[in-house]
């Protein structure tokens, strides 16, 4: 029955095509569509380090001894930062309550007069570790540039110059990294946003253009004509998924390769193909969303309100394998873990459909569930 | 002179509002342009027009919460022209803004809104038990203390917000539109309470409506229409700025009447089988006989002249002063044939086939509904309704909020499906053929549902593809809606920034594209000002008389339903009237008797004074009071003599024919009468 078709097709092309006239119509929603896309991934990749960078630090170097200056001259740019010489140990405190240094690096008299006579020393470092990560990473470079120079003070002390260096049983760690071989911050947060973006805005736009024409009445004037339920949402999610679809090409190529420099590895044409097959998973929960709200106001609270365990059970913030077990089970139901784990493996490792089928499959599976759903609630609501 | 003894003894004090040169702007659009007026103390001042108005923007200004460009306000006598000078009055003001219950809280009790609104006075617990109890008690709520204000219906929203404005016993009150959207029984009821609340109070009152029917409650207003003032004054000195009569005959053929009278006369309307036309400057013996020397040649039954009414005066006002034009051209003769050109252009498409297309004349059957019922849950929405609807006929469905017109809608247009019953819709069954039913009707709501960041083309253009109209006719359908609904140069335009007019009959272009025989209103004239619901009634008619579609249209608008060949009134989800206008009208006759229309010098005194006589549905209206009574001949000295015996003077008893209105609020009481006492 083609007749009947072809008429099916046209009424779903004469709403997408009306989805897009209002997208394209509302200079909001374009401008966080832009946003977010593009500069809100850039801020992201350019702005967030998990390297320590510039720390402020405060010595107090009661010895003012070469060697003192010395271990003093290694804390410096680009980790750390000395800004402050405070005259006591109060003072020092003070400067870390008020935040102003992260750590302060505190040097004993006769620092020098104990290592010249080969006797052992101790520096003291205060860390703030108010910032749990940041404390780790200032603890762990102090750590290291101390021990640099403890080992370095303990050779020139037994004598040694570079050639018996090889005569000491030293282990040394060499590190082959894959997949992003300067281990370059920027990668993993950049794509990590972009997948946080295409998330919201699949949530979102899907719900809000549902919810406005609930807010308008013109949801009444759809039911009583003769298009069904899927006639009446599928348009949307048509529409919002394109929008969305552009907007990621526009992150990827524009943002995440020609600034950050990743360079993809697996085939685009595969990661669209699965942001489609996201998009369409999530629209089902913003249809969803959109049955429960009566207004745009209440469609945010609740994709905040979905966004946050989603995000927090995808892997993207926080990795699988640090996760208690329950939790580890529970990340098989959001869609994001399925995305995140696929986008990685697609952009980075160059992974093909061979490696991802599966978690592919799995994903088109929980999407079709999660999007009935959405069609169900709605057709009860208006059908 | 009347004014004076009305407003008793208080003439000579200050007015309590004074207005002069008010000018309001929000940006560039003028919202208010020079606007004076004066509220004495104690009289209820009206501010009477449609959307747009300028209504809200001075009521505000009044209330002392909007600024504005240029004039002068004073209220008590203080003159109010900034914040500091606005916070002065605020104490002695109640405002109700406009919107069903906007100012109160959907999840507070009936009580907890009051307690709220007077702790916000800080008024002591003593003087609020009081007044709580007294304003609860007069508006009938009092049963319904603990019950949360979103569970209210319209008109006890309304009257709950009222006991809020009056809490905290403010000298003035200012209602913005406070019937809007509201059910005629509530309406009346509301109108009543206030008027004993300021003949109990001395409070002054300044109200809105967007109902030109209201304007008898009022003792003084101002007709007003895009922000300025048509005319102001008494509404008998109104009507005597644009005099005139109103010609009402039954005719045959009606179609051809109305372009014959559309020649000589600006405005004509055909209301069910008659035509209604207003004769300007004539006294109703002249009008009738220029009525039927130009309807010469016709058959005419029932010729009737009377006085004019306010709309009429309205319209009459813009016309003179070249602000509308009312009747397109009339030299078209092809009226009759097709106004905007063939109704189907083309080979009839799947919607115009089968039992609805109508031979010549005989009467088929368009909707028809037997012993349709439908429960929520343990709730009976609709109780066994049936009734049927001819091709070409206009069907009017009237009730109150919440009487189930609009589940009954739902259930033909195959939205819902009944819990019983059975219908037929367009020649489908409306148990089993609901998807066809669907594509062979067009539906109009109350919200005029278009899309209004779609331009006026795209819009037809959409509801073509929904409805599937074959491409080789697209091009003649969508001629034929611009033409029809009066879109030619603003088809480009977008349909948000357009007049609420233009959009209701965009609306109403869009439910037609795919050519109907059967068209669903949901109150499709809220909203809307007069001149443009004429001219969208002026189509409805074209559209069951020339094109025989079939209308079922529901409204609040009693002015409307008169309009309709034929009228089903609900109450309580079943129907307790269906019947013509005039045989509801004929009937209310019969067994309430003769409606009365009693004037005197002091209209409030003689209220009373009726109320406690014992007379049947004593209601007033502005200065005047309407009764029913059985036995005319005995009735009408009997109340001269009452009131003479009272002190008033220029006492007048005229017999006056019954609206709908009346009809309607007459079998409404009835009802709730039966109800109280089923119950008890």
């Amino acid at each position: 029955m083609s007749g009947g078709l072809r008429l099916w097709l046209s009424r779903l092309g004469a709403m997408t095509l009306k989805e897009l006239k209002q997208l394209s119509r509302d200079p909001i929603l374009l401008v966080v569509i832009v946003y977010f896309f593009t500069a809100d991934i850039y801020i992201a990749g350019a702005g967030v380090h998990m390297d320590l960078n510039n720390a402020p630090i405060a010595v107090m170097d009661h010895d003012r001894s070469a060697a003192s200056r010395e271990l003093i001259y290694r804390f410096r740019p680009p980790y750390f930062r000395l800004v402050r010489e405070p005259q006591s140990i109060r003072e020092a405190v003070r400067l870390l309550d008020e935040g102003k240094v992260l750590a302060v690096l505190d040097i004993p008299a006769h620092f020098q007069r104990d290592l010249l006579a080969g006797r052992q020393t101790v520096v003291q470092m205060q860390v703030d570790a108010s910032n749990a990560m940041l404390g780790t990473l200032v603890s762990t470079y102090a750590g290291r540039i101390v021990a640099r120079y403890g080992f370095e003070r303990a050779k020139m002390h037994l004598g040694m110059g570079k050639a018996q260096l090889q005569a000491i049983p030293v282990v040394e760690n060499r590190h082959r990294v894959y997949y992003n071989p300067n281990q370059s911050d920027p990668w993993f947060m950049a794509i990590s946003e972009m997948l946080t973006v295409i998330t919201m805005l699949s949530l979102m736009l899907p719900a809000a253009a549902a919810v406005r024409e609930k807010e308008r009445g013109t949801i009444e004037q759809l039911a009583v004509s003769p298009l069904s339920p899927a006639q009446i949402l599928l348009p949307k999610v048509l529409a919002m998924g394109l929008a969305v679809l552009v907007g990621a090409a526009a992150s990827l190529f524009l943002v995440i390769q020609a600034v950050f420099h990743v360079p993809i590895k697996g085939s685009s044409m595969l990661f669209f193909i699965m942001t489609a097959l996201y998009v369409f998973a999530t629209s089902g929960l913003g249809l969803f969303i959109a049955t429960l709200s009566r207004n745009l106001g209440q469609v945010v609270m609740l994709v905040i309100l979905i966004m946050m365990p989603l995000l927090l059970l995808s892997g993207a913030w926080t990795p699988p394998e640090a996760m208690p077990a329950f939790l580890r089970q529970a990340m098989h139901v959001s869609p994001l873990f399925y995305f995140t784990e696929m986008s990685y493996a697609i952009l980075l490792k160059g992974a093909g459909l061979g490696v991802l089928w599966r978690l592919m499959l799995e994903l088109a599976l929980l999407g079709s569930l999660v999007f009935a759903f959405g069609v169900w609630r709605f057709r009860r609501q208006f059908g | 002179m009347g004014q004076a003894t009305l407003v008793e003894a208080s003439a000579a004090a200050p007015p309590m509002v004074r207005v002069r040169g008010f000018v309001k702007r929000y940006r560039r659009q003028v919202a208010v342009e020079g606007v004076d007026l004066t509220v004495r103390r104690g009289e209820i001042y009206g501010l009477i027009g449609p959307d747009g108005a300028g209504k809200s923007s001075l009521m505000k200004a009044v209330a002392g919460v909007l600024s504005f460009e240029g004039g002068g306000l004073e209220v008590f006598g203080h003159r109010v022209d900034s914040e500091a000078s606005a916070e002065g009055i605020k104490a002695r003001i109640g405002f109700m803004p406009q919107g069903l219950g906007l100012n109160l809280y959907a999840e507070l009790s009936v009580e907890e809104n009051i307690d709220f609104f007077a702790q916000l006075r800080e008024l002591s617990a003593g003087v609020l038990a009081e007044r709580k109890q007294k304003l609860l008690a007069m508006t009938r709520l009092a049963q319904f203390r603990d019950r949360p204000m979103k569970h209210l219906s319209g008109g006890m929203k309304q009257k709950l917000g009222l006991i809020c404005t009056l809490i905290h016993g403010p000298d003035l009150v200012i209602l913005d539109e406070p019937t809007t959207g509201v059910d005629p029984v509530s309406r009346r009821d509301f109108w009543a309470i206030l008027a004993e609340l300021l003949r109990s109070q001395g409070v002054t009152a300044l109200v809105s409506t967007a109902y030109m029917d209201e304007a008898a409650r009022f003792h003084r207003l101002s007709l007003m229409y895009q922000g300025r003032v048509l005319a102001a004054g008494e509404p008998e000195a109104i009507l005597e700025q644009a005099p005139g009569s109103v010609v009402s005959v039954e005719v045959e053929p009606q179609i051809a009447a109305l372009r014959r009278l559309g020649t000589s006369f600006s405005q004509v309307e055909g209301i069910g089988p008659r035509v209604r036309v207003f004769v300007p400057d004539a006294p109703p013996e002249a009008a009738a006989e220029r009525v039927g020397a130009t309807l010469a040649g016709f058959r005419l039954k029932d010729l009737k002249a009377g006085e004019a009414e306010l709309e009429d005066a309205f319209i009459a006002l813009l016309e003179k002063r070249r602000l509308t034009r009312i009747s397109p051209p009339a030299s078209d003769a092809s009226y009759v044939e097709g106004k905007w050109g063939r109704f189907d252009p083309g080979a009839p498409g799947g919607a115009s086939d089968g039992a609805s297309h109508g031979g010549t004349g005989d009467p088929v059957v368009s909707i028809e509904a037997r012993g349709l019922v439908r429960d929520f849950g343990a709730f009976r929405a609709v109780d066994r309704v049936s009734f049927q609807v001819r091709a070409g006929e206009i069907f009017g469905l009237l009730g109150a909020n919440g009487a189930g017109k609009t589940t009954v809608i739902k259930m033909l247009t195959g939205i819902l499906p009944p819990t019983e019953g059975e219908g037929a819709v367009a020649g489908a069954d409306m148990r089993r053929a609901g998807q066809a039913i669907k594509a062979r009707i067009g539906y109009m709501s109350q919200a005029f549902s278009l899309y209004q960041d779609l331009t006026v083309l795209e819009n037809i253009r959409l509801y073509a593809r929904i409805y599937a109209v074959p491409h080789r006719h697209l091009r003649a359908r969508i001629d034929w809606v611009v033409e029809m609904a009066g879109l030619a140069g603003v088809t480009g335009r977008l349909t948000g920034r357009l007049p609420m007019g233009i959009r209701q009959r965009l609306a109403l272009g869009c439910a037609l594209v795919h050519q109907p025989r059967v068209l669903f209103l949901d109150e499709p004239t809220s909203g809307v000002d007069p001149v443009g619901r004429r001219r969208f009634w002026e189509i409805l008619i074209q559209l069951s008389r020339a094109e025989r579609v079939s209308i079922l249209v529901t409204t609040h608008y009693m002015s409307e339903a008169e309009h309709c060949d034929h009228l089903a009134l609900m109450y309580a989800g079943r129907i307790i009237a269906d019947a013509s206008p005039e045989a509801m009208k004929a009937d209310l006759q019969a067994t309430a008797g003769q409606l009365l229309e009693v004037a005197s010098d002091r209209p409030l005194v003689a209220l009373e004074r009726l109320q406690r006589g014992g007379y049947a549905g004593v209601a007033l209206f502005g200065r005047r009071v309407h009764l029913l009574a059985r036995d005319v001949g005995a009735a009408i000295p009997a109340i001269r003599r009452e009131l003479t015996a009272a002190g008033l003077r220029e006492i007048s008893v005229t017999p006056r024919a019954p609206t709908l209105e009346d009809v309607f609020v007459y079998r409404i009481m009835a009802m709730e009468r039966q109800a109280r006492e089923g119950i008890q």
